[in-house]
């Protein structure tokens, strides 16, 4: 795949507060990428940076290996699906998405066959000279989008687009988005601060906190090798723990000792263990490794979440199985479900 | 039940609309009176359509009101847009202060405003006219866009332009587009207000005109001073106007949608052909507006060029120009046409509503060559240096003038005035309603309970402390506190137990009709009333009264002095006297006009002469500030009572 576009050393300040401090990334044709991250994290900064709302403090954006860090965002070939959408409100559903062709003084006939087309893929064929600011919210989204993919960008930008949706229509979209990516074939950089929604529909995660870039990485990887303790606990539940790396291939922690797969650490590095709730099992007492007793039992629809408590800590874990409060009980781990990282300051 | 509630609402919305449209319906109805009176309907006729498009002053006043109020409310809503939408992206503190001082103007009290303008342009040395009057109109105007504009522009989604950019537009393109598409309703609320806010504007138009420059509102008022049903014709027109306007704004937007709806359907089923593609009805409405707005610019640039070509034409001839200050409808107009055209020169010709008001505009620096003001106010002229000397050797009628009204203490030895119009103040009586005895009580008679409530008395402080001073036997000019105290009293109490209506000019009316038995009034008006109702006769009281001269005067920074005592000599040629006589109705100072009205247009009727040579008459004479002031502030409570 190739390189459209890189993001070299990007830094932002808004006056004394630095939003962005050194953003390292690469962007490949096709690709499905998610800015993943709090409220604040610098995620959307970045996105503007890219569509040319915001010019940077510092660094390089580069398209196609030209840099555009000066270019106007009316010159950039990207396009971008709004927050709240903003739409045009004194045009009807046909104009909306009319609109970039219509500056591109393009031929009618094409501008009627192209925007019809485009109405059509996001499902809304019959909507043109309806009004927009009579759609509803699902339907506003589909206009925004079809706005956007009318001129056949290279890149599309889309700035949580799903955030003022409600759940079911939001896991509705999430699916067309995908197929909607894979239909036109171009990027997609996607804003969220739903893990959720990152992990199901991207092809590369980019995690984000303070303005620095956590990981990055396919959602499998991001979900199950966290680099850190930020991304463990910011994607998914998990119980993190302090610990002590033997050797390769061993960890200690909670006074036992656990065999792993993770290796390449110095000798007695103290290191943070991340346990999954659901890698956890729960055994009889004899037959555990770590033993406590189940302090709370919540039913969560699929499974249940046991509160275990051990002479240690208290561990999350998710299980089908039901288990009574105040049953002593034994965990097991294999070496495949522990998770070893670097010890981060947080 | 309900019906009856039906009935009651109906007749509420009937009254209603009755009581907003009775005034505008009887604007209408006499102006296609036949004769002068406002309130008498003698017949249908269109004299005064016809006397109005003539009146060359009022159509060149509907230009100035019309090309400045569309000037003004375009460069008006073009800078209070931008500074709107400037303002949606400023800092807060920024843009509150900005926003409190936008406020301040809004709320100022328009008479500040017009003064703040006056000075400032006098202070900058600007002539006043055409263009400070645009100037001001802007300047007003456009905090009225802002307020009405901004609001819009905060609702905007602040994506909105970056929405339209991220498509390709440039940064013009998505305001032109995008942003002031969005923000239309703001804007036309501007346009509506500036342009109304504009085109009814009197009191700051009055303030920062010269030169001659009047709009509507300035030529209506001035034009009040007088019986004019002019006006009647004039607002009848207007009114025609904004019923058209607002006919064509209610409904095009409906026919519009009605053949837009057509369209669609036609579109439509020619589309399901395959013969066309749709949509295109929306580019023809765009093409549609585009036009207007060109179309109304080129209205605009024209009318400019029009003025501008006006002007430098004037310019080019290099005529003299002679600049006149005279009060309000106080001379035929045909007769500056006629000065002009035998002297080969312009007459820039402005008027003012009261003597303070001349002395206002002079103190602020405004510039004539001839003014043509009352005694006591030509008294302080003189006193202050405002005035030149008459060179009488220039005035080739001076031995016309009637001696009886030369000499007076305003200006021993007329060295600086030549009388214009002068007159007494006396009592205008129904002879079928006031018994001849009761004459001899003189201005006591306003007094004889006998005419309880059927009694005018002249809406003005001077004149009406005048009555009361003569009618307690004091001198009028009397600077004797405890006199003038009296004379209030006498006042107040003749207002507890007479019910008086004080009246302005619409006093000549009412009498015309004979609507009450006596009125205190001005000889000239008493003359002209007698002209139109015999039964009514004036008489002048026997304690005295006062004697009034309107005099003309060259100003000191007079700039063709041999101009403007050409001006003056005309004035009392007897063809010239007796035009603008029969046309004002007062007594001319010209021995053979006087002569020849009192035998024709006033035969019979004794008002037209007022006394002369009687003791106890008296002029007007300048006073000093405090005694104006206590005048002032009793005639304030006579009035509150």
């Amino acid at each position: 795949m190739e390189k459209i576009i890189e993001l070299k050393n990007l830094t932002k300040n808004y006056g004394d507060q630095q939003v962005l401090r050194g953003i390292n990334l690469d962007i490949y044709q096709n690709e499905f990428l998610t800015l993943l991250g709090p409220s604040g994290c610098g995620k959307t900064t970045t996105l503007r940076i890219i569509a040319g709302f915001e010019e940077p403090s510092g660094g390089q954006v580069l398209f196609d290996g030209v840099d555009v860090s000066k270019v106007p965002a009316y010159k950039r070939e990207v396009n971008t699906v709004f927050q709240k959408y903003s739409l045009f409100p004194h045009m009807n559903v046909f104009e909306n998405v009319a609109f970039g062709l219509r500056i591109k003084k393009v031929d009618e006939s094409f501008i009627t066959t192209r925007v019809n087309r485009m109405l059509q893929m996001v499902g809304l064929a019959d909507f043109g000279p309806r009004d927009v600011n009579l759609l509803s919210g699902g339907q506003q989204q589909r206009v925004a989008i079809a706005r956007a993919l009318v001129n056949e960008p290279k890149v599309l930008l889309l700035d949580e687009p799903l955030g003022a949706l409600d759940a079911k229509l939001r896991r509705d979209m999430q699916v067309e988005l995908k197929k909607m990516q894979q239909e036109v074939g171009i990027t997609f950089i996607f804003v969220t601060h739903d893990q959720e929604e990152a992990l199901t529909m991207s092809d590369t995660v980019v995690v984000i906190n303070e303005g620095t870039i956590q990981q990055i990485g396919r959602p499998i990887d991001i979900y199950n090798e966290p680099e850190n303790r930020f991304v463990a606990g910011f994607i998914g539940e998990s119980n993190i723990i302090d610990g002590i790396m033997k050797k390769d291939l061993l960890v200690h922690f909670d006074g036992v000792d656990f065999e792993c797969v993770d290796k390449g650490f110095p000798e007695n590095e103290p290191v943070e263990v991340v346990l999954r709730p659901e890698d956890i099992d729960i055994v009889k007492p004899e037959d555990g490794k770590l033993t406590g007793q189940v302090t709370s039992v919540t039913f969560k629809g699929v499974h249940y979440n046991v509160m275990v408590k051990t002479k240690y800590r208290d561990y999350m874990i998710n299980t089908t199985d039901y288990w009574e409060v105040g049953t002593p009980v034994g965990l097991t781990l294999t070496p495949d479900d522990i998770h070893v990282m670097w010890k981060t300051p947080y | 039940m309900n019906k009856g509630n039906g009935f009651w609402a109906k007749l509420y919305v009937v009254l209603c609309f009755a009581f907003f449209y009775l005034p505008i319906g009887v604007t209408i109805f006499f102006s296609f009176n036949s004769s002068k009176s406002l309130s008498h309907f003698t017949g249908f006729s269109m004299r005064w359509y016809e006397a109005l498009l003539k009146n060359n002053d009022i159509v060149q006043a509907v230009y100035v009101s019309v090309t400045i109020a569309v000037i003004a409310t375009i460069v008006s809503t073009i800078l209070g847009t931008i500074t709107a939408i400037g303002l949606s992206s400023t800092g807060r503190v920024l843009k509150d202060a900005i926003l409190t001082m936008n406020d301040i103007p809004i709320l100022n009290p328009d008479i500040v405003t017009a003064i703040s303008w006056m000075l400032l342009f006098s202070s900058l040395g600007f002539s006043k006219g055409y263009w400070t009057m645009l100037l001001a109109h802007i300047g007003f105007c456009t905090p009225f866009v802002i307020t009405s504009v901004y609001p819009k522009v905060r609702s905007l989604d602040p994506n909105l332009a970056n929405a339209a950019m991220d498509l390709g537009a440039t940064p013009f393109q998505a305001m032109i587009k995008v942003i002031l598409p969005a923000i239309k309703t703001g804007i036309y609320a501007g346009v509506l207000l500036s342009f109304t806010m504009s085109f009814d504007d009197f009191v700051i138009s009055y303030f920062v005109t010269g030169n001659g420059v009047k709009n509507i509102s300035i030529i209506v008022y001035n034009m009040t001073k007088r019986i004019n049903p002019i006006i009647n014709a004039l607002s009848t027109i207007v009114i025609l106007v904004i019923v058209v306007i607002l006919i064509v704004v209610f409904a095009t937007p409906r026919i519009r949608a009605k053949k837009a709806a057509a369209e669609r359907k036609m579109e439509k089923e020619l589309e399901e052909e395959g013969a066309l593609p749709p949509s295109g009805g929306v580019k023809k409405h765009r093409r549609l507006g585009a036009g207007f707005v060109i179309a109304l610019l080129g209205v605009v640039l024209v009318a400019g060029s029009y003025s501008a070509a006006k002007k430098s034409a004037s310019a080019a001839g290099k005529k003299q120009q002679l600049r006149v200050y005279n009060a309000g409808e106080y001379i035929d107009m045909d007769l500056l046409g006629r000065f002009e055209e035998e002297y080969g020169c312009t007459v820039v010709y402005e008027t003012f509503d009261s003597n303070e008001m001349l002395y206002t505009k002079l103190l602020a620096g405004d510039q004539y060559d001839i003014l043509i003001p009352s005694d006591y106010m030509i008294e302080r002229l003189i006193k202050e240096d405002y005035l030149q000397p008459i060179d009488w050797s220039l005035i080739s009628n001076k031995d016309s003038l009637n001696p009886d009204v030369m000499d007076k203490e305003y200006d021993p030895g007329n060295v600086y005035s030549v009388p214009y119009f002068y007159g007494s103040v006396g009592i205008l009586y129904d002879k079928t309603l006031v018994d001849k005895a009761d004459l001899s009580e003189g201005w006591n008679i306003l007094m004889d309970q006998k005419y309880k409530g059927n009694l005018y008395m002249y809406d003005s402080e001077r004149d009406s402390f005048m009555v009361a001073l003569k009618a307690l036997g004091y001198s009028m000019n009397t600077t004797d506190e405890d006199q003038i105290r009296q004379a209030y009293d006498w006042l107040i109490r003749q207002r507890k137990t007479m019910k008086p209506i004080y009246a302005g000019d619409d006093v000549i009316d009412n009498m015309v009709s004979g609507n009450k038995a006596m009125a205190v009034v001005y000889s000239g008006d008493g003359a002209l009333i007698m002209s139109e109702n015999e039964n009514m006769d004036f008489f002048e009281p026997e304690q005295g009264t006062n004697i009034w001269y309107d005099a003309m005067v060259i100003t000191k920074d007079c700039q063709n002095t041999e101009l403007a005592h050409d001006f003056i000599d005309f004035m009392l040629q007897q063809d010239v006297g007796e035009q603008n006589t029969e046309y004002i109705g007062y007594t001319s100072p010209v021995t053979g006009v006087y002569k020849k009205m009192s035998q024709t247009m006033f035969k019979g009727i004794d008002a037209y002469q007022p006394r002369s040579g009687y003791a106890k008459d008296e002029v007007f004479r300048y006073q000093t500030q405090d005694v104006k002031k206590l005048y002032a502030q009793l005639w304030t409570k006579v009035k509150a009572q």
